[in-house]
């Protein structure tokens, strides 16, 4: 409100509009259900090469397909991601010596990224994002290739995945989605600005949902708007290669006890594995194409046409 | 093999048949590629040695810097400041001597419009005793070199936290880019004075060999 950088609205307090349920509130409802296979992901957009002042960028998109408007509140589960990475470059000024690379990831909602609008101060949703980030990168890092030296990773949320019903707070299933959109363009620009890594990192979500008779059924990369009940859902960056797992954040709680449901953590852990393994491969082709059109405007430079990127599963 | 296109984790040969080279690294007896690139292997230099197989990092026009300086690597740097007994200048460029070709080549110069700002190029200190080979004793460091002249150095240290160290020690070090005091552009007539292109009038530097 006194905010003296930026300008600022009217004085007195100003809230979102919050629009009224619609009247065919159970036919909303029953369209939002997950109409694709439990072991089917989004379709995954990436690109990298996007900003020429960074020395590696990416875009990502995860996109579901449209659905009819029932109602006036969009409640969509597409998320739009940009990042940047910018370095090698120089330590800051308070840092010491050190013989390793040191990273540092951010994590930044765009205002209009969420149905209520998100301020400028970093919130505490954007600090655990960033911390759990750049805890997956390190992991996949070559640090003591580049002593001395710091690189920056940022990522924007150009469009965040939204809660069901309510869209100010980013918790649980989205929170994960995002993280996990993160960590994959974070690899791509990563990989895109030539350092050196271990693998292609990639980050898969799984969750467990009620299934068609009340029993738990393992889903890969869930919506928050096409379940109603999640009882828990994790997170993992996988490094495939190597079958390890360099990040791993979980919430809710999946019994063991019942001894006729046999879908425990470690069940639930798989199937964000092969979530992360789907993602994988979509990195690993967006890369080689990227090389592919980077080796061709080396041997060209008169071809100056501009070719449209498809989408890719 | 043939060159194609690899990615980070993909392997690439076995540690019983090949060497591991630049942008690769060995996990369980397999070499693997640490970048993004094409993968080269080289010949063994005799018959019972191995072929060297790495992924070389290209110079690309959005890559500020390919690598990073390192002891013995020659650099090209612009001086920012001139104190009685070191100077202070931003690495523009590096030279690898291990590469093919060391001479630079147009693409792999930074343009100044690029990368200007000095937090974020490596900065490098070259001491008094490290300008020239002889008579150390006797160097004013002002009738070697200006602020904002391009020198050409080597790496001698990696230094501290914020700074490399260099020296331009030898024949092949010094001055190569200078401006002189009416504004002009200087060329080198010898090893210690370069002369307005403009006015002819010398100025007293360390000049570097021309090469």
């Amino acid at each position: 409100m006194s905010d003296r950088r930026r300008i600022n609205g009217p004085a007195g307090t100003t809230s979102p509009p919050v629009f009224a349920p619609y009247s065919q509130t159970a036919t909303a409802t029953a369209l939002r259900q997950r109409v694709r296979k439990p072991n089917e992901l989004r379709k995954i957009f990436l690109q990298t090469g996007i900003v020429p002042s960074a020395s590696g960028s990416a875009y990502l998109e995860l996109e579901s397909p449209p659905e009819p408007r029932l109602s006036l509140v969009p409640t969509s589960s597409t998320i739009k991601l940009s990042c940047s990475v910018h370095g090698p470059k120089p330590l800051p000024r308070t840092a010491s010596f050190s013989p390793n690379a040191q990273l540092s990831a951010a994590v930044k909602f765009a205002p209009f990224a969420t149905r209520v609008r998100q301020g400028y101060v970093p919130s505490q949703t954007e600090k655990d994002l960033g911390l759990h980030l750049e805890n997956a990168l390190k992991g996949v890092l070559l640090p003591d290739r580049w002593p001395k030296s710091a690189v920056d990773v940022a990522v924007t949320v150009l469009e965040g995945e939204d809660d069901q019903g309510e869209g100010d707070r980013f918790a649980g299933l989205g929170l994960f989605n995002l993280l996990a959109a993160a960590i994959n363009v974070a690899m791509a620009a990563l990989a895109d600005a030539k350092i050196d890594c271990l693998d292609l990192l990639a980050a898969g979500v799984g969750a467990v949902v009620p299934g068609p008779d009340s029993k738990p059924l393992r889903v890969l990369d869930p919506a928050a708007v096409e379940h109603d009940d999640i009882r828990s859902s994790c997170v993992v960056g996988y490094l495939p290669s190597r079958d390890e797992i360099v990040e791993l954040w979980s919430n809710g709680s999946v019994s063991t006890q019942n001894a006729n449901t046999s879908i425990g953590f470690d069940e639930m852990v798989d199937a964000a594995i092969a979530a992360a393994r789907g993602a994988q491969t979509v990195i690993k082709e967006a890369l080689v194409e990227s090389m592919t059109r980077n080796q061709m405007a080396g041997k060209k430079p008169s071809q100056g046409e501009t070719n449209d990127v498809e989408m890719k599963t | 093999m043939a060159a194609s296109l690899v990615v980070p984790g993909q392997v690439l040969a076995s540690t019983s048949s090949h060497i591991p080279g630049s942008g690769t690294h060995v996990y369980e007896n397999n070499i693997l590629a640490s970048i993004l690139g094409t993968s080269v292997v080289t010949p063994a230099p005799n018959k019972s040695g191995k072929p060297t197989i790495s992924v070389p990092r290209q110079a690309t026009a959005v890559a500020s810097i390919n690598s990073l300086p390192k002891v013995g690597s020659s650099v090209l740097c612009r001086v920012t400041r001139v104190r009685q007994r070191e100077l202070s200048a931003s690495i523009l460029a590096i030279i690898d001597p291990s590469s093919p070709s060391p001479a630079i080549s147009a693409s792999d110069i930074i343009s100044y419009s690029q990368l200007t700002d000095d937090d974020l190029q490596f900065q490098c200190i070259l001491r008094r005793e490290d300008i020239r080979t002889h008579e150390k004793d006797k160097i004013v460091i002002n009738d070697m070199y200006r602020v904002g002249d391009i020198i050409r150095a080597t790496v001698i240290s990696l230094g501290d936290e914020r700074n490399y160290y260099i020296s331009t020690a030898g024949n092949e070090f010094g001055v190569v880019v200078a401006t002189s005091e009416a504004g002009n552009a200087m060329v080198p007539a010898s090893w210690k004075e370069m002369k307005d292109a403009v006015t002819g009038k010398g100025e007293s530097r360390k000049v570097a060999k021309p090469s």
